[in-house]
């Protein structure tokens, strides 16, 4: 324990650290390290998350988490170690190359090499982002005080409608600070981030809004209220839905969670260095409608951008998927030297897992339709508002399973007729973005599950041919 | 020097001090009820693989979690202790949001049914200290598993994984209780995919859920044989490039224990979450299909469905002494013969429908408040052996280790497939297959189990969940033992 604490900036809307005592504190500590090579990184988050459900605020939160991660290199071996604290971080250090030298003696192969780092100068600490794209005064106003005004309205007002509701609105800061003693790169970088999600369930009728972005006032979020409201009033009275093969008009929402699985499916080098996935066996083929672009770019002014990685590097628009066409993979340093290129910024390292470079930041390229002109494009078809739980089946085929969920509308003659239940399907992610004709132009973003600042923005799609529902099958033993 | 004796908070009388501290600043009119969490933990993970080699990081934290109940309405705040001040930092904030959501109209009121103080102190039980290792024997045992599960040439991606964890979790309530608690915990990992025949197949040891985790010291890592274990599931990946399709239909089948965990976490765990059951997951991890009056009622399975939540068992990662919000561990039948009997419930949600906590209420660490997890929640073991089961079962399939899974939001339709399938003619397991799926609905499926093997063949897993906004984890346990279900529908996920 030390008599300084922590966040001098009560109650204001601001990053944990700052840029001067996150990256000083960083390159005294590393200075005198008995390593080789060492660097670095501080993350932080403060937020304010305001979740609701019936008749009341349940779970009013104030969360501060800050991690800061030491990486010791020492005759090419590798060790890391984290502390929560500037008094633990001259032991992590410690730890971090104690451990190194112990791999050594122990005589542990190398680490791989790595991509090199930029020297100082050639990138700056938002290189690739525009600043005006990470911080928005609209959310640093945004108070929990709003943020319960909101989720009473839309409590009382589902409540008035017979039904109830449930969802949450945050804020949050995020915050990295990146030092390579050896180079004397340092990289700084502070963003806010808001978000809102709400559940109307009316009856046996629900619908579902989540978006996420730097700025809160782009949530929309009154309009947001009003419409989940309302689209939880149509959907009373579900019809069965047959199973079979369906025209379908995917919300932004049930478009964006197909994004989630691109790590999975090949789009990272070391897929590609292991000669397994998407990029691997097709790349340059045509593995998706020419209207399907996907990138994974961290510097739109879309999702969650961000200018660099854990690894110092500065983030770039990866194209996964061009026109339809499968182009390129997301590396860290360690898999772009395996590929001879450079990273792209994508070192990921996360809860029980090895580190590994991911797609962070996901976007379906937006076209210029609207959903009413997506939908008018189907004679016979479904409108499917979000899935849930989908997971891998198979990861060649890119095939995976999971429930169509809340505002699901049966279409007929280019017009929504009437809500459907939810139902399982089971389907590949390219041959569904090979069958699509039509690309909205609002997207949506959302969390990427379990990844630091990761997100998934995608507008509406429209896809011939979604099968939906499990064939029958005889009964008897098989 | 015991295996606790580490970090900065392993004095529970300092700890104490701490916590009084922090509940002293929220000792304010309005406030009915506060308690506080101080916890450090550290976490070591070692991994390996074909492309990058061996990784190593050791991660320590140490912070608070305050909940205030403030006229009836909750706030958190968490905060990494850097200095006693942010002891009432976060008091301060967690008082300062409870107000915020006072403030809804109409709010629906929390009253807490008094708990009476429960003191004490809870620790693992460890034979060998994981962070006592030594970094040789920790590579050369990496490095060996590595190998083992990567020798097949179709073998294209290999991971091997040696974890340890170790937490002090100390606890204060303003109804006087005061908590310490010590855990332990190792574990290891192997997962490979081999590729060949237009198909990519992967086998995982112990589970495929980032391996296995136990509440224990290194003795458990030793015990599971790692690396014969490794050179198995490499061979049997291999095997399964050119394995037949499991076939479509329904069909009768025994289910292995690793998949019979992921099946009670999803169908029974979560569905007995009583938040979810009251609606307080419904934007987020969903509801339930089982309703607040089903206990004591409502038919979920067969009479051969026994099913716990005992924290109170030792060893795995639903191992505790206390929860997360102080309630004593205790064995709490959920489902006796078949029909249910109670929740997974924390004080708030229990209180809501007229009812004692079950002790289910659980945290990923100080920074995300206590919300339903399960605990150890076990099917309890029938009686025999798995080949005295397997001649009972007749024709069918032998399925384990999960390969994919999902369940709609009410935890009702469910599609699962496994990693392996073994062919069972006569009672006798035969050839190897691959691509099996089942699926249905959790009460056709728990009505379906006709027997359990016997506890000499019972198994238990830690496992990870997410669960709230923002996601937090919760490490639980589930355990079974090979169960015989009938006239299942299979081959779903084509």
């Amino acid at each position: 324990m030390t008599d300084s604490t922590l966040d001098s900036r009560e109650g204001a809307f601001a990053p944990v650290l700052d840029q001067e005592q996150a990256t000083g504190a960083l390159e005294a500590a590393l200075a005198a390290a008995p390593a080789d090579r060492v660097e670095a990184f501080i993350t932080s988050r403060s937020g304010d998350f305001t979740r609701f459900a019936g008749s009341r605020v349940h779970q009013s939160q104030a969360i501060a988490e800050v991690q800061i991660m030491v990486r010791a290199e020492v005759d090419g071996r590798v060790s890391r170690a984290a502390a929560s604290s500037f008094e633990s971080l001259q032991e992590a250090v410690a730890r971090a190359c104690r451990s190194a030298a112990e791999q050594a003696a122990a005589g542990v192969a190398p680490a791989p090499a790595r991509a090199p780092l930029p020297q100082p100068g050639t990138e700056s600490g938002i290189a690739g982002v525009d600043p005006a794209r990470l911080w928005g005064e609209d959310t640093a106003a945004w108070s929990v005080a709003d943020h319960a005004r909101l989720a009473d309205r839309a409590m009382a007002e589902a409540h008035a409608l017979g039904g109830e509701a449930a969802g949450m609105f945050g804020r949050a800061v995020t915050e990295v600070a990146f030092h390579d003693r050896e180079s004397g790169l340092s990289r700084y970088a502070a963003a806010s981030e808001a978000q809102g999600s709400l559940t109307v369930r009316i009856e046996d009728g629900s619908s579902h809004w989540k978006d996420l972005s730097r700025f809160s006032g782009r949530l929309g979020v009154e309009a947001a209220i009003d419409r989940t409201l309302s689209e939880a009033s149509r959907t009373r009275g579900r019809a069965k839905l047959e199973p079979g093969e369906y025209d379908v008009v995917l919300g932004p929402l049930a478009a964006g969670e197909l994004l989630d699985f691109f790590g999975a499916f090949g789009f990272t080098g070391s897929a590609l260095g292991a000669g397994v996935g998407t990029v691997a066996t097709h790349r340059g083929q045509q593995v998706a409608s020419p209207l399907v672009s996907v990138h994974d770019d961290a510097t739109q002014d879309i999702g969650l951008p961000f200018p660099f990685d854990f690894q110092g590097v500065t983030k770039r628009d990866v194209p996964l998927i061009a026109d339809g066409v499968a182009r390129d993979v997301v590396t860290d340093r360690e898999t772009a030297h395996v590929l001879g290129t450079a990273s792209t910024g994508n070192f990921h390292i996360a809860r029980e897992e090895a580190p590994h470079a991911i797609p962070m930041n996901v976007v379906l390229r937006s076209a210029d339709s609207s959903e009413e002109e997506l939908i008018a494009g189907i004679e016979d078809g479904v409108y499917l508002q979000r899935f849930w739980y989908t997971r891998t089946v198979d990861p060649v085929r890119t095939t995976i399973t999971g429930v169509t969920r809340d505002a699901c509308f049966l279409i007929k003659n280019g017009r929504i007729v009437g809500p459907v239940e939810s139902m399982r399907f089971t389907m590949s992610v390219l041959d569904a973005l090979a069958r699509v004709d039509g690309v909205g132009r609002d997207s949506l973003s959302q969390p990427l599950m379990n990844v630091f600042n990761g997100s998934a923005s995608a507008p509406a799609i429209r896809v011939r041919g979604f099968s939906l529902g499990t064939a029958p099958v005889m009964r008897g033993r098989s | 020097m015991t295996a606790h004796d580490w970090g900065d908070l392993s004095d529970d009388v300092a700890a104490a001090a701490m916590l009084a501290e922090a509940l002293d600043a929220v000792q304010v009119r309005g406030v009915s009820y506060a308690d506080a969490r101080l916890i450090e933990a550290e976490e070591l993970r070692l991994y390996s693989t074909l492309e990058a080699g061996v990784d190593e990081r050791v991660e320590n934290n140490l912070g608070i979690g305050i909940r205030v109940l403030y006229n009836g309405s909750w706030g958190f705040a968490s905060l990494p202790v850097w200095s006693s001040a942010d002891l009432r930092t976060a008091a301060e904030r967690a008082l300062a949001n409870a107000r915020a959501a006072d403030s809804v109209s109409g709010a629906y009121r929390s009253e807490l049914p008094p708990l009476p103080p429960a003191s004490g102190r809870y620790q693992t039980e460890v034979v060998v200290d994981p962070f006592g290792v030594s970094a040789s024997a920790r590579y050369e045992l990496l490095a060996a598993v590595l190998s083992a599960a990567s020798a097949p040439a179709e073998i294209v991606t290999a991971q091997a994984g040696l974890n340890a964890k170790r937490q002090h979790r100390h606890f204060a309530s303003t109804e006087g209780s005061v908590q310490h608690q010590h855990f332990i915990e190792s574990g290891a990992m192997a997962l490979v995919n081999a590729a060949g025949n237009g198909t990519l197949q992967r086998r995982s040891f112990p589970n495929s859920f980032h391996g296995n985790t136990a509440q224990a010291g290194w003795e458990y890592v030793e015990g599971l044989r790692m690396v014969e274990e490794a050179d198995r599931i490499g061979r049997e990946a291999v095997e399964l490039l050119t394995a037949p399709l499991a076939p479509s239909g329904y069909a009768d089948f025994i289910i292995g224990p690793a998949q019979m965990a992921l099946q009670i976490h999803e169908s029974t765990g979560h569905a007995l979450e009583l938040d979810r059951i009251l609606g307080d997951e419904a934007n987020y991890a969903g509801t339930s299909f089982i309703t607040k009056d089903a206990a004591g009622s409502m038919r979920y399975g067969s009479p051969a469905v026994n099913i716990t939540s005992d924290p109170t068992v030792p060893g795995t990662r639903g191992s505790f002494g206390f929860d997360d919000e102080g309630v004593p561990a205790s064995r709490q039948p959920l489902i006796t013969e078949g029909i249910i009997q109670n929740f997974l419930s924390t004080r708030d949600s229990a209180a809501r429908i007229g009812a004692q906590s079950t002790g289910a209420a659980r945290s990923d660490g100080w920074g995300y408040l206590p919300v339903c997890f399960s605990t150890n929640v076990f099917l309890e073991p029938g009686e025999g052996s798995t080949e005295e089961l397997e001649e009972r079962l007749g024709d069918g399939f032998y399925i384990d280790d999960n390969r994919s899974w999902s369940i709609d939001e009410r935890r009702h339709d469910f599609q699962f497939g496994t990693e392996v399938a073994y062919e069972v003619k006569k009672g006798r397991r035969g050839r190897l297959l691959r691509g099996f799926s089942y699926g249905g609905t959790t009460p056709q499926f728990w009505q379906s189990v006709e027997a359990v093997a016997g506890p000499e063949e019972f198994k238990a897993f830690g496992m990870p969940c997410g669960k709230g906004e923002p996601k937090q984890w919760g490490f639980l346990g589930h355990g079974a033992s090979p169960t015989l279900v009938r006239d299942v529908r299979i081959g779903v996920d084509r």
